[in-house]
């Protein structure tokens, strides 16, 4: 019977074609598309606050409530500690990735890509929590700021207003860290990835022709490592966009868009506002896209 | 041409240690070799792969260090010198140009590193586009050009530096045999203008005889022989470079014995033998059986088994046979002869 | 080339002949569904599906002592399937679907469920023990309706069970327990006589805007505050500036309960509202920690079984109903939970609760719990000028989220 279905799908690769791209489709159609345009037309609905119910009639109140400054400043904290969560990892990145890629030897490569790879089999709630052990005012570090003398440093750094706090854990630095610790491997590997596919010979070439290895790296690794990087940071940022479980481990309870977007759904039934609020990453990512693109970022592809 | 040596190789040896895997060991990639390249020559390093060819040019470049020996340019010692303050360039067999700059950008590298100004940078990269034939083609980008053209941008880059020596590894290899043999020409022709030493690696014999004025033929890490294209081609040195420099008929023992009345090695080319006997006293003549005949329309390739044993090859252009008449001598015995001056001696 | 074109078409033909299977599979399955039921003879549908928040229903998978379901099917024939909700909202969608039975309401869901149509009346005479229900509760607002207008109220469940938030404090700072909730409200030195800024938290929630009213009911009277959740707007400012004081003091707020108990053996915490349970669970670690009700009251919350108005199986869903008013089962949640039944011989008919069980739990601050409903514009005052809750979650996110 496998036999006949194989010889009559041979004969007829349309019919093969249509049925082997058929569940992806269908599953990208309607979870991905469906659930997206279902966000967005919710998004123009609104909340009557008397009943508690959805009213669906189109609206466009709801998106301007994203923009009362409560929510601007949701949405501008969320942004700013995404794109330094995603500079925080290109900077600890790019040099482990260049080292990985062009320096180390094979058996140290295939160590160092396990190491940074092993975080993500574990459970990521799991990764979060140990971290509030090391940032905790009875923590791992604060321990040894002691030892080593320095408590002064970490209390004169945890009295600055914006960043500090009564400990690293219940202060944004304590959000920033975990964030960039547990994103850091999806920054490592693009990068990793792009600097392995500049040819040696390029390299060559440009010390041949003048360049010292300062130059060179400017010059011609870091263009080339360029779309690595994007890609590595359309992760970072995304994930710190939608992210609520770090914020509300971590930090001063103030809100970031993903928990907003929690309080709203979850605990007030407030459909409308919430997908609105979602729409703010989607439009954020959409507009770093396309500077990615406008960089030349895609250009390799 | 200055008498000073463009290039100078002093007991040049490198050694390459080996960790793969279990296997640990050495690899003499280059074996004590000592060579000059003289002034403004364009000079060839002949060899299969694997001979040290390669290796001896990144030693040029910087890219590779000696084991031990010096390697001179132009008289001094930079064997410690990186690449980027060696006062040459090259062209990579793959072009190695930067996929993420324009042509003229490309061509421009060596240029902007040294901060010239931008206004000269263009008229020079003008003149260079002019050099290889590529005017207008400024503002593309590597990927949307044809081999041909990458491999003259890749020129126009090392070129537009004004090196003291260019090297050229294979930068033929990558192109068909018609834009190959064209750009042969083309190469020996701007080098002949831009009056640099252009020093070429290759493994293809063809293409070292045809531009060369000076070749050296490599084999396993060693020099087997320098000399001009007819030297080698007409008195190769050893077995080695008598048939990777050409095709010859190497023939020794009993049989050689018979035509020469020597045991002594000697070698033949094809294009020297007739088929049928051409008396006089300065021939020398075998018999033998044709085993093969291959038609090639300009020529005739036939190969004859020799009465004693052995096989040679002869070549025979087409004046007046046509490919029904040589076919019908497949089988049949003949005698070859040749002149007794062009035979070669080779020694090992 | 011939290889993987042989290759692709074999794969299509693997998902033809798994999609086949599939198909025939589901059939299979569902095969059993269309039998009569066992329990014919009983008199019963022979199954019944409760929406419950976890740890609210035990069959013993957790611990073998904790087991309320087991002995129910046994004895009725009724298969109990559970389905656990995280959220208030998740119920109100599970019960809109019509696939359960039982759901066990929270005060910020019930009157939703109510008016939304989802759930339908009790008829609690068909309830022998409901006449042991708390009498405090049998009546409860939260579930008891005039829906249609007559004038007579009718019953839409039956109470659960209920608890409150106690203030956590420790007792290396306390060594006497703190009297009220100014603790966490306002600026003060603590008895160990450093400052309590930054050593204080909140409970992250709009619904924690009614323990600010709490605290301002007791000391500002001239707000004439009567129902901490029926708040006119000149109350609910008062109740955020309260709010917007603690923000100055309080650097975190607490919503995951294992998270609280972090906080206070690793972060230094002194004071925070909080559960019995994590009390329980910081003193069983041998942490300085005890928890006391202030003189205030406190806020709190009673959970009420309503059935779905699409029950498909009402006849297991009543005697469901009436076994979850059973005093050992009362008593068992309780110890289980950490939360107090609603029936007062619960608190000694189970071993697993222990003698003091519920007065630890709270059970006897009845008088003092004001307990979560969803704050509607209608006052109970018969006025419909109070704030609603999506104005108590724009207003909290303002305050706390900053």
């Amino acid at each position: 019977m496998f036999q006949r279905i194989s010889t009559y799908l041979y004969l007829r690769p349309r019919l093969s074609l249509a049925l082997l791209l058929l569940p992806p489709l269908v599953w990208f159609l309607v979870v991905y598309i469906g659930s997206l345009l279902s966000m967005l037309v919710n998004s123009f609905f609104y909340l009557d606050g008397f009943t508690g119910q959805v009213v669906r009639q189109f609206t466009l109140d709801t998106y301007a409530k994203l923009f009362i400054p409560t929510n601007v400043q949701i949405l501008s904290r969320t942004l700013f500690m995404a794109l330094a969560v995603t500079l925080g990892c290109i900077v600890l990145a790019f040099p482990l990735s260049y080292y990985m890629a062009r320096i180390a030897s094979p058996r140290m490569k295939t160590f160092l890509y396990l190491a940074v790879t092993l975080p993500l089999w574990s459970s990521y709630v799991v990764r979060v929590y140990s971290w509030k052990l090391i940032l905790a005012q009875e923590g791992i570090i604060s321990w040894f700021a002691r030892l080593l003398h320095l408590d002064g440093v970490l209390n004169w750094y945890l009295s600055s207003p914006l960043l500090g706090g009564p400990s690293l854990g219940i202060s944004l630095t304590g959000v920033f860290l975990v964030f960039v610790y547990i994103w850091l491997p999806y920054m490592i590997l693009p990068i990793q990835t792009a600097l392995e596919r500049v040819p040696k010979s390029l390299i060559e070439a440009s010390s041949d022709l003048g360049a010292s290895p300062a130059q060179t790296f400017r010059n011609v690794i870091l263009p080339l490592a360029f779309p690595g990087v994007v890609a590595g940071s359309i992760f970072t940022f995304s994930l710190t966009l939608g992210d609520f479980i770090v914020p509300s481990l971590f930090g001063n309870s103030s809100f970031f868009i993903g928990k907003a977007v929690l309080t709203y759904q979850g605990t007030s039934g407030n459909i409308p506002l919430a997908a609105a609020f979602t729409m703010g990453p989607i439009v954020i990512m959409i507009v770093y896209l396309l500077i990615a693109r406008r960089l030349g970022a895609f250009d390799a592809l | 041409m200055s008498d000073q040596a463009a290039v100078e190789f002093q007991n040049v040896s490198r050694v390459f240690s080996m960790q793969h895997g279990s296997e640990a060991g050495a690899v003499k990639a280059v074996d004590n070799i000592s060579l000059q390249i003289r002034d403004g020559e364009f000079f060839s390093l002949l060899g299969p792969s694997g001979s040290g060819k390669t290796t001896c040019l990144r030693m040029i470049a910087g890219f590779d260090r000696p084991t031990s020996g010096r390697i001179l340019l132009g008289g001094k010692d930079v064997s410690d010198l990186p690449p980027y303050e060696r006062d040459v360039n090259t062209v990579f067999q793959d072009y190695a140009l930067f996929p993420h700059l324009t042509v003229g950008d490309n061509i421009a590298y060596g240029l902007m590193i040294k901060k010239t100004p931008k206004a000269e940078r263009r008229k020079r990269v003008d003149e260079m586009l002019e050099l290889v034939q590529l005017a207008g083609f400024a503002d593309r980008k590597p990927a949307q050009l044809s081999g041909g053209q990458r491999q003259r941008v890749a020129l126009a880059r090392a070129l537009i530096n004004h090196p003291k020596v260019l090297l050229l590894d294979e930068p033929l290899g990558a192109l068909d045999l018609k834009l190959r043999q064209q750009m042969q020409v083309e190469l020996k022709a701007i080098q002949q203008r831009v009056g640099i030493t252009f020093i070429f690696v290759t493994h293809d014999q063809e293409e070292a005889l045809t531009m060369s004025d000076r070749i050296a033929v490599f084999s396993q890490g060693k020099i087997e022989q320098v000399g001009a294209p007819a030297e080698i081609y007409e008195h190769p040195a050893t077995a080695f470079v008598a048939g990777f420099v050409g095709v010859s008929n190497l023939v020794s023992g009993e049989v050689a014995k018979r035509i020469t009345g020597s045991e002594a090695m000697f070698s033949v080319r094809p294009e020297k033998i007739h088929l049928g006997a051409t008396g006089g006293e300065d021939m020398f003549t075998a018999n033998g059986k044709v085993r093969d005949v291959i038609y090639l329309g300009l020529y005739t390739r036939y190969l004859v088994e020799l009465d004693g044993g052995g096989d040679l090859v002869v070549v025979e252009q087409n004046l007046k046979t046509t490919s029904m008449d040589v076919v019908k001598i497949k089988g049949q015995p003949v005698i070859l002869s040749w002149k007794k001056e062009h035979i070669r001696k080779v020694g090992g | 080339m011939k290889l993987t074109l042989k290759m692709f078409h074999l794969i299509a033909a693997l998902i033809v002949v798994s999609m086949i299977l599939s198909a025939c599979g589901a059939a299979a399955t569902e095969a059993p569904a269309t039998e009569a039921p066992a329990t014919e003879a009983a008199g019963n549908e022979g199954a019944v599906g409760i929406v419950a928040w976890p740890g609210y229903i035990e069959r013993g998978a957790n611990d073998p002592a904790y087991d309320w379901v087991t002995a129910f099917e046994a004895e009725t024939g009724c298969k109990v399937t559970v389905k656990d909700a995280a959220t208030s909202d998740e119920m109100v969608q599970l019960m809109n679907s019509g696939e359960y039975d039982l759901v066990t309401a929270s005060g910020d869901s019930s009157l939703r469920l109510v008016y939304g149509g989802s759930v339908q009346e009790i008829d609690v005479t068909k309830i022998p023990s409901y006449g042991t229900v708390d009498e405090r509760l049998q009546n409860a607002p939260w579930h008891t309706v005039d829906k249609n207008g007559d004038g007579t109220p009718e019953h839409y469940g039956v109470p659960y069970q209920f608890g409150l938030n106690v203030l956590m404090y420790n007792t290396t700072v306390f060594p006497e327990p703190p009297t009220s909730w100014a603790v966490v409200f306002e600026p003060m030195d603590l008895p160990d006589g450093k400052p309590n800024k930054d050593r204080v938290q909140g409970y992250v929630g709009p619904i924690y805007i009614a323990d600010a009213a709490v605290y301002l009911k007791a000391h500002k009277p001239e707000l004439g505050i009567t129902d901490p959740y029926e708040l006119t707007e000149e109350q609910f400012q008062a109740a955020l500036d309260l709010l917007k004081t603690q923000r100055t003091i309080a650097p975190k707020y607490w919503g995951d309960y294992l998270l609280q108990i972090e906080d206070f053996k690793n972060e230094g915490f002194a004071a925070a509202p909080s559960w019995p349970l994590q009390v329980n669970l910081l003193q069983a670690d041998g942490q300085p920690i005890a928890s006391v009700i202030p003189d205030e009251g406190a806020t709190g919350w009673a959970d009420t079984t309503m059935m779905s108005s699409k029950a498909p199986h009402p006849k297991c869903a009543y005697l469901w109903l009436e076994h979850s008013l059973d005093p050992k089962v009362q008593g068992d949640v309780a110890a289980w939970f950490g939360s107090n039944p609603s029936v007062p011989a619960g608190c000694t008919a189970s071993e697993l609760l222990t003698a003091d069980g519920c007065k630890l739990n709270g059970f006897n601050d009845f008088d003092k719990i004001y307990f979560w409903k969803t704050p509607i514009a209608a006052c109970g005052n018969g006025e419909s000028n109070c704030v609603t809750y999506d104005r108590w979650t724009e207003e909290f996110t303002a305050i706390v989220g900053q």
